[in-house]
């Protein structure tokens, strides 16, 4: 590559990241800070990460984030894949109804798909709790896969397709050989994605939840009644070392990559 | 690990994860539970539910919500999952009205007499049989006399001295429309809860020349931008105004001499509350007075346990924004749940916030 | 008769999810639209009695503006995060394989940390006291600190924040798979860098690009705590509007039917976006 190209590449890459990072880094500086309010900064203490830990109700309400979070990544990664999938095989008229049904979880407003989910779930008598906070947040997510996964799909060169069927094989051995490993990138990229929009969500979760399940943004939301406390900021530096920590190990495991 | 190796311990860590987490989320159900719905942000105050639990061995499942709306929908919807919750006045008028409620069997709550008479009986509980009140917070104007004079303006002892021109950018309210309406009216010498179509006009139009002094509606945490200088004046509820002076000495809470609102949250029990009987246990440790005295100082609102008082610290009982004086709590009143009135107010207000 | 049993044959597969996610989206919807045209007695129960009312009340001029300004705010988070986003992904795409995962892995890392507490880090360093005046009146450079807090740009900015990895993502996945064979061919054919980039490259990203507007506009509609935030609620947009009127305002049915604006809306730009490159071959996406 160009020399000059390269180095513009790398200016603009380190901007954006730097710019995307410093309210991340505000978060974190402001979890040493000795006032509870973000209005001042009073001095540094570690007093806050000292509460976090003793406190069980964060730690509880991070446990079922998280689990929702997972199973909900999982179920939608599941189901988006395979809509987008079986969307090539179907009519082209089914292929365009089911693109705009994977759009409606979308356009509908959180606050009004809480309430109704939450009138339609208790007349289905289903338990409020993990269920019902996995099925409403796989709603929303399932989305973005079918998309990610779309245009992913829609970029592969159909001869692959041709080749593959004159050579004999069958729909499902083309799925599992050539399809699969070809959107696998996209599958991860909107999972990770889907795990972040779900372990984020307030409104529905708020409505979805049973008396034994507020999910942690819920916990965070109502915090901020009164004030969100750098207890929280200190949660979501660990949370960020935490994942950087991930990210760093698997990319020293991983020789093949994305 | 060859490849389908790795995949196939993915599979199953996979669905390790989900039997896991399917099975794991049925409840513990030896020692009781009592399921509390409420306000987060330690509302009710986190060691004191844990010296409840463990003094009694009951678990407490506290749901945290961020408005009074969203209770009444999860208790409509769901009436037999929750025990408790503690809203707002006007809350539990409606859900009262609604036959939500269940009758406190005062037996069994020995020290219910600790109540102030005076927070009980209200109109939303006349009889007062569904509620017991846990929490009273007023609003007023937090003010910085400094910053105050700096912008030239008069000093603040009330609603009108808002309007001063001087006071350009420099003020922050609460985000709510009853509230800011009821500034107008106020100020207009009117009461609360005007349903008069002219008189609403009128206050509509001294609030909008009020809206360039407006420098950001807040409802969370207004008293931060008094602390960092952003407003010289705030109207805010009680308990945020005295974080604001613990933050800065400098602020001075000012009570209109137009009047205030009141609040008054409360405990109600759920006609089908599946744990009765731990509800009541968990409502009779909440009224002892050195628990209610503890809350008081914690939360930052004024406690309705008069025999509290003789538990709580000088420094609480000396602030006139946690123990009203008795000039102040009389000039305050409630504001009514107004249903054909309500729609014109957000109108106004959302006309209003965008002047 | 053949063609439809062959078509139906072909559609089979498709049904189980459409019934999925048709019923549990369908449902809430049908109920939201139905909502709509009920109103609320004083204690805020439903009454069932069929009424234009809730549409009336919505085409007050007050309302639509706040619906004009969250178009408005729709529109250019999606441009902008288009024009800073897209170079994002298409650099990243040129990265080798070991960097290009792990810059992914850096755009969505953020998104872990919750996004309200993200909103407050730019209350942070926009505020008065924030960071940025800190340092600039610390440093000298200005005496009085600047106003940055409180206006349609501040809640623009953090709305653009908040959506822009979905844009990069969106693009990358389109960009990544991109024929680098023809990219040669246009050098070979004596085009410059540009011109490649215009004619080719920008067409056939299309559908990237179309996906992440979709994921930002449709978001940005719903929005309500940057506003709050960083808005101070200065501007009144749809996600405030609908949300008052079911909390404060005690009226679902209205909710309802800005909630039924909202879809309207959403739905007609999709729609006219698709009548517009219907001709070119490239629907949304």
């Amino acid at each position: 590559m160009d020399k000059r190209v390269s180095a513009i590449r790398t200016f603009y890459l380190s901007l954006f990241f730097i710019v995307l990072y410093i309210p991340v880094l505000s978060v974190i500086l402001y979890s040493f800070n000795k006032s509870p309010s973000t209005a001042q900064w009073t001095g540094f203490t570690l007093d806050w990460y000292r509460d976090l830990f003793r406190d069980r109700v964060i730690v509880e309400s991070l446990k079922i984030s998280v689990q929702v979070a997972v199973l909900t990544s999982i179920l939608s990664a599941i189901l988006g894949t395979a809509t987008s999938i079986v969307s090539m095989y179907v009519t082209r008229k089914m292929e365009k109804t089911i693109r705009g049904i994977m759009l409606l979880p979308l356009l509908v407003p959180e606050v009004a798909l809480g309430i109704s989910l939450l009138i339609f779930f208790t007349a289905l008598k289903l338990p409020f709790g993990i269920l019902t906070l996995v099925l409403s947040h796989s709603l929303f997510c399932v989305p973005y896969v079918y998309i990610m996964v779309q245009l992913r799909l829609k970029e592969i060169n159909k001869s692959i397709f041709e080749a593959a069927k004159d050579l004999g094989a069958t729909r499902g051995q083309i799925i599992r050989t050539i399809i699969l490993p070809l959107v696998t990138p996209s599958i991860i990229t909107s999972s990770l994605l889907a795990l972040a929009i779900s372990l984020d969500d307030v409104i529905i979760s708020t409505y979805m939840s049973g008396p034994t399940s507020t999910t942690l943004p819920v916990h965070i939301f109502s915090m901020m009644r009164v004030g969100v406390t750098p207890k929280i900021n200190a949660l979501c530096t660990l949370i960020l070392v935490g994942t950087f920590f991930i990210v760093g190990l698997s990319q020293l495991f991983n020789k093949k990559v994305l | 690990m060859s490849k389908k190796t790795l995949r196939k311990t993915i599979t199953a860590l996979l669905a390790a994860i989900l039997i896991v987490a399917l099975v794991g989320c049925s409840g513990s159900k030896d020692a009781g539970q009592v399921n509390l719905m409420t306000w987060g942000g330690d509302f009710i105050p986190r060691e004191i539910i844990d010296e409840f639990e463990k003094e009694t061995g009951i678990k407490v499942n506290y749901k945290e919500v961020t408005s009074n709306e969203d209770m009444q929908s999860l208790l409509e919807a769901n009436p037999d999952q929750y025990d408790l919750a503690v809203v707002t006045d006007y809350m539990v008028d409606i859900l009262r009205q609604n036959g939500m409620l269940e009758k406190l069997d005062k037996s069994k709550l020995k020290n219910i007499a600790n109540i102030n008479p005076v927070y009980q009986g209200n109109y939303y509980d006349q009889n007062n049989e569904y509620s017991i009140p846990y929490a009273i917070s007023t609003s007023f104007l937090l003010v910085n006399p400094e910053g105050v004079a700096e912008k030239g303006a008069k000093p603040i002892t009330g609603y009108a001295d808002m309007w001063q021109e001087e006071l350009k950018d420099s003020i922050v309210v609460v985000d709510w429309s009853v509230e800011i309406m009821g500034i107008a009216l106020k100020a207009l010498g009117y009461e609360y809860n005007e349903t008069d179509p002219e008189k609403v006009a009128q206050a509509k139009e001294k609030l909008f020349a009020l809206s360039d002094n407006i420098v950001r509606f807040e409802t969370n945490t207004p008293e931060d931008s008094l602390v960092n200088g952003e407003a010289v004046i705030g109207f805010m509820y009680s308990n945020q105004a005295v974080k604001g002076q613990a933050a800065d000495s400098k602020l001075e809470p000012v009570f209109p001499v137009e009047g205030m609102p009141i609040f008054i949250d409360g405990f109600v029990m759920s006609k089908d509350a599946p744990n009765k009987d731990n509800t009541y246990k968990f409502l009779d440790f909440i009224m002892r007075p050195e628990i209610a005295a503890r809350i008081a100082e914690i939360t930052n609102f004024t406690t309705p346990n008069k025999a509290a008082e003789e538990f709580l610290s000088d420094e609480f009982k000396n602030n006139p924004m946690l123990n009203i004086p008795d000039e102040v709590a009389e000039n305050t009143s409630f504001y009514i749940n107004v249903a054909d009135v309500l729609e014109e107010y957000e109108h106004i207000y959302t006309e209003f916030k965008m002047q | 008769m053949k063609a439809k049993a062959k078509s139906l044959k072909k559609n089979a597969p498709a049904i189980p999810i459409l019934v999925w996610i048709g019923f549990l989206v369908g449902v809430p919807l049908i109920f939201v639209v139905v909502l709509s045209f009920l109103s609320r007695d004083n204690l805020g129960n439903i009454v069932f009695k069929f009424s234009l009312d809730n549409y009336k009340r919505m085409f007050d001029p007050i309302y639509l503006r706040v619906f004009a300004n969250s178009f408005l705010l729709a529109i250019l988070t999606g441009f902008i995060t288009l024009i800073i986003g897209y170079p994002v992904a298409y650099f990243t795409t040129r990265l080798k394989a070991k960097k290009r995962s792990f810059v992914t892995a850096l755009i969505v890392l953020p998104f872990w940390v919750s996004s309200l507490l993200r909103t407050y880090g730019w209350v942070i360093l926009l505020g008065k006291t924030g960071l940025i005046n800190n340092v600039l009146v610390g440093l000298n450079i200005i005496d009085q600190p600047l106003n940055m807090m409180y206006k349609f740009s501040t809640t623009l900015i953090g709305t653009a924040y908040m959506l822009i990895p979905f844009m990069i993502i969106a693009v990358y996945n389109s960009v990544d798979k991109l024929d680098r064979s023809l990219l040669e061919a246009s050098y070979d054919l004596g085009a410059g860098k540009w011109k490649t980039f215009f004619n080719i490259t920008l067409p056939l990203t299309i559908p990237g690009i179309s996906g992440g507007f979709t994921l930002v506009f449709i978001p940005s509609l719903g929005m309500f705590f940057v506003s709050d935030l960083l808005g101070g609620g200065r501007t009144v947009f749809l996600g405030n509007l609908i949300n008052t009127q079911v909390t404060r305002g005690r009226n679902r049915p209205l909710a309802a039917a800005f909630s039924v604006g909202m879809i309207v809306l959403v739905v007609l730009v999709l729609l006219i976006y698709n009548r517009v490159t219907k001709n070119k071959g490239r629907e949304l996406f």
